[in-house]
Formats: structure tokens, sequence, C-alpha cells
């Protein structure tokens, strides 16, 4: 579809006075995220994440690959994140827009180059056999900030899923199946966040967390953070043009770090209750 | 019988796993829906009419646009042949020359996993008969909960299996789920057409409907009286999943996935209440007739 019309005069002053007055159109504080809704499918490594009405499936699959030559002792992660015209029909399948390309190298930079899943322990047998992780990211609906559902989709999956055990024996190589032995969880070295913030072209205005879709469109700039609950920082991308001083920047990351804090707990007791309920079988 | 209750979930040959059919409401679309035959789901949303690129502009009608997307991987060859198929299939049930140089945009998007065959990308087995039934009924119940596109009727559709008896002959079996695939012999998605204009005698409690496409393929060669016989089990099956398309249609606002269990049940009530009078005349507001 051709350029989708931009929001109307009334609909972005009444934004822009609104949001002026620290008041957010869904009744949101100006730092606080929509709640996410974690769903589990019936198989491991299947996720969906909901963010208000924004909402993206997540899934994890391996499969053992011969590694390439240069990284013989290492396994191989790759994200596939096609947006379809599902999401909005402002994204066509075939040329990637803008907001893909963000999204696509932002969940390399997050899920992949931070060194999230230890790669050396997806080696089963050096130079022979390793493990490829294959991540799928599908946006189902984009209702603004589908960067930060679409890392927490994808990390939750990576937590969430578990691979068939593997025997070795000498040259030999024995994959499990699930039935016979217990899948194995992935080794992983932290989990990243993902938190997007949104600034506004008046400089009166404080940034917003977590933008929704009018939000986002109506914006100058965005900061994103990618950031773990022990205080580590991934990735800080900052797109748009509004200037922003040192000192606020070091602020919003020490925002970023509580609400890391806070979604870190909602994932691992989310985790932990899929896991309660869910019978893996081992004879 | 010997044929009876020998599927791994206790089924008999003519039965279909339970159906769910949730309209789920995302945000940037016209309509969408997610059908599954037991765990088999997929979800299917529609845009449209909306405005279109001029290289798929048609003049004379609406352009009919559909992506079907595997859960993993991106789509390969086997989903592009199986969106043109999909094109066939649901272009006969839409009137697309009421809106001409528009698109009408609809995506199917596989929901279950690796064992049903789509996660193995254009290496694995490819579309199982199933998840190719479940693609197409999703496609039709979000067409009916986008309800600006004009239709002449519904699609639905039904897979049928082929399976080895123990009398050394073939058995035919409705809706074959994951755990029965690998023992297959063969099989097929039938998918019917639903509409008052055809001139087929309607059964006592759904429209006429007649064959629309089939892949029915077997590893062994079959005969014209196996794809009758397998013809007519798919019939009766895709009637039950027409009645529960219908049934769905009543409840839809109240399917939401996030409204409150309060207000559903309020809702539920007043949809019965509602049901009582106008069932016959949703029946025709959905055929468009």
């Amino acid at each position: 579809m051709p350029r989708p019309p931009s929001p109307s005069i009334p609909e972005k002053e009444f934004l822009y006075s609104s949001l002026k007055q620290s008041l957010r159109l869904d009744g949101r504080n100006p730092l606080e995220m929509r709640t996410p809704a974690l769903t589990f499918g019936p198989e491991l490594g299947w996720v969906e994440c909901a963010l208000g009405k924004t909402r993206v499936i997540a899934q994890v699959d391996a499969k053992m690959v011969k590694p390439p030559p240069e990284r013989p002792l290492e396994g191989i992660i790759s994200i596939h994140s096609e947006l379809s015209p599902m999401a909005s029909s402002e994204y066509d399948s075939g040329r990637p827009s803008d907001e893909e390309v963000t999204i696509t190298r932002m969940l390399d930079k997050v899920l992949r180059r931070s060194d999230v899943v230890d790669k050396e322990s997806l080696c089963v047998l050096a130079g022979q056999r390793v493990w490829h992780l294959r991540l799928t990211i599908h946006c189902l609906a984009d209702a603004g900030n589908m960067l930060d559902c679409s890392c927490l989709a994808g990390i939750v999956a990576l937590r969430h899923f578990r691979r068939p055990e593997v025997e070795v024996v000498g040259d030999e190589v024995t994959v499990h199946h699930p039935s016979e032995r217990a899948p194995v969880p992935l080794s992983m070295h932290h989990t990243p966040y993902c938190l997007t913030f949104a600034y506004f072209p008046d400089a009166t205005i404080l940034p917003v967390l977590d933008p929704s879709h009018l939000e986002q469109t109506l914006s100058a700039g965005l900061l994103t953070i990618a950031l773990n609950a022990q205080r580590e920082l991934c990735v800080v991308q900052k797109a748009g043009g509004v200037p922003l001083a040192p000192d606020e920047i070091l602020r919003i990351v020490g925002i970023a770090v509580d609400k890391a804090k806070e979604l870190d707990k909602l994932v691992e007791q989310k985790l932990k209750e899929d896991w309660a309920g869910r019978t893996v079988e081992v004879r | 019988m010997s044929s009876k209750a020998l599927r791994p979930d206790g089924r008999e040959a003519a039965v279909l796993r339970e159906m769910s059919i949730v309209y789920e409401r995302l945000d940037r679309v016209d309509g969408s829906a997610k059908f599954g035959f037991g765990e088999t789901k997929a979800l299917a949303s529609v845009s449209g009419p909306i405005e279109v690129r001029p290289t798929l502009e048609l003049p004379s009608q609406a352009a009919l646009d559909i992506h079907i997307r595997p859960l993993a991987s991106i789509s390969g060859t086997d989903s592009k042949a199986l969106s043109a198929n999909l094109k066939g299939i649901l272009s006969p049930a839409l009137l697309l020359s009421h809106h001409p140089r528009t698109l009408v945009q609809i995506v199917g998007q596989a929901l279950c996993g690796t064992d049903s065959g789509s996660g193995m990308g254009s290496v694995g087995r490819g579309w199982s008969a199933s998840l190719i039934a479940s693609l197409v009924n999703a496609s039709s119940a979000a067409l009916i909960n986008t309800g600006s596109v004009p239709m002449r009727g519904i699609v639905c559709a039904v897979a049928v299996g082929r399976k080895a008896s123990e009398s050394g002959g073939t058995e035919l079996l409705l809706d074959p789920s994951e755990a029965e695939l690998p023992r297959l012999l063969g099989g097929g998605c039938f998918a019917f057409f639903f509409s008052a204009v055809l001139s087929s005698a309607p059964a006592s409690d759904t429209p006429p409907c007649s064959l629309l496409w089939t892949n029915y393929t077997t590893n062994t060669p079959f005969d014209e009286a196996e794809l009758e016989r397998a013809r007519d089990l798919a019939e009766a099956g895709v009637r039950e999943v027409w009645k529960a398309l219908k049934e769905s249609v009543g409840t839809m606002d109240a399917s939401q996935a996030n409204i409150a269990p309060k207000a559903k049940k309020d809702l539920e009530a007043m949809e019965e209440g509602i049901n009582a009078e106008d069932a016959d005349e949703s029946d025709d507001a959905k055929m468009e007739i």
C-alpha cells in the first residue's frame, strides 16, 4: 500500500497538548509500560507476546548442521523477522520498510550479537555437527512499539525453548527424541530487554516509555535501550533528530534499569508458571 | 467393525477433531480469525478494499493479494504455491468486481509447529492437508469478520487421509491429526463452496455445496470410486465446519480475547436472546443473497 495517511492536525494537537500535561491517551503514566501478556504454545519455544494491542509471535526451532569451516566450534543462530501486511497494510512484503529494517537490525544486535546464547554450547562435534537455532518473529498487529514486543517475545522464546539431548560416542552422534530423554534448555549468558522511549518535537514534553502507535508516529525521535537486569547495557540506539544532553541519556538509562528489573521478574515468573504446568516426558 | 476407534486419539474414521474459532481482533487489519482442528491452527487476516499499488491495480475488479507464511522461517516456494492455490479457492466466493481498482489483502499464518510440516520450510514435508484446510477456514472466518468484502458464499475445507487397512485395502480417515501423518499413504484437502446460488440439492440444515478444489494425492494408484468416497466423507465433514462457522458468527463480538469474563457472559446471554429470533436472518446476511 502506498504511504499511510498521517494523523490529522486536531489529533496531533490533542496528543501534544495532553502530553504537555503528562497525560497519555490510554491513561498510562509517561514512564509506564503496557504490561506484557505472555502466552506459551503447546510446543517448547513458541511464545506469543502482547503489549496492549501490539502482538508478536516468536518461535524457535533447532536443527543439526555442519558448521562453516572458519567457525568449527560455534553453533549458528539466525533470526527471521519479516513484517507481513497482517501487522498493518502499510508493510508490504517484498520491499522492506524502514521499520522492518530497524527491527531486524535491533533484533540482531540484542539477541545475537550481545552473546545471549552461549554459541559454543551449541557445538556437538567440533567441525562436524553444531546446532542451528532459528528464531522466527511474526508481528501480528502493530499498535506501536513493535520492537520492544519482538525483542521480548524473542528472548522469552529462547528461554522457553529446549533442544533435544544429544549423546556423542566417538564420532557417532545420537539425538534423543524428547520422549526418551528430557530436552535441555539453552545455555544463556544473560537476558537483555529492550525499552523504547519516544521524544517529541516540543522539548518541554517529557519522553514517554513504550509509545503507542499514534505517539510513535508523532514522535520526533526514539531512544531504544537494551539492557539486562544486572544493569549491563547492551545496545543504545537513538534514531531521529532530537538533540539530547548526556545527562538526559544517563537519566533514561537509570529509569530503564528499574524497568528491566521489573520485566525480568515478570518473565521469570511466567516461565516458572508455564514450566510447572507442563509435563515433559521422561521415562 | 474393525475400523472403529482405531485412531490414536480414539476418534472414529469420519469424526473431526474439535474445532476452535476465535475472532482475534488484530488492531490494524479489517478482520481476522484463528481456526483450528485440534492443535492444527492457522490465523488469517483480511484488509480490504484498500488502496492498491499501481502495479497490482486491475481496471475491472479488486486485486486479490494473498500471503501465506509458515510458522518457522520465511515463506518459500511451497508457501507461494499455496497462496496461488488459495487465490483460486477464495476468488469464486468473493464479488471482486464490486470494487474495481482496489486491493483485498489476505494474510494466512500457520500457527502450529514443526510436526505439522510447515516448520521445515521448503525442505520438509510441506504443508499438511489439515493445515491447508485450517488456513482456508481461517480465511473464510476472517472474511466474515471483515464484512466489507462482498461475498457470494463461503468456502470451507477439510482434510481426508488415506491409510492401509488391516484387511489389505485402503481406508479413508477424516481430518488426520499430526500423530497420524507418518502412517498415511496419501490424502488431501477438499475445499467446498457453500452458496444458495448453487443448483445442487441443499441438505436439511446447510445450504447447497459443491467441491471447489482438492489436492488429493496418493502414493499408489487410486480409482474414481475411491475419490468419490473421499469426496463424500469430506462433504459430511465440511458441513460440520460450516455449522461451526455459522455458530461462531453469533458469538463474534463475545469471542474477543481480552474481553472481561463478566461482560462476555452478559454478551452471550444477549446473543442468545437475539439468536433465537434472527437465526435465519444471520444466515442470509452471510450468504449475501
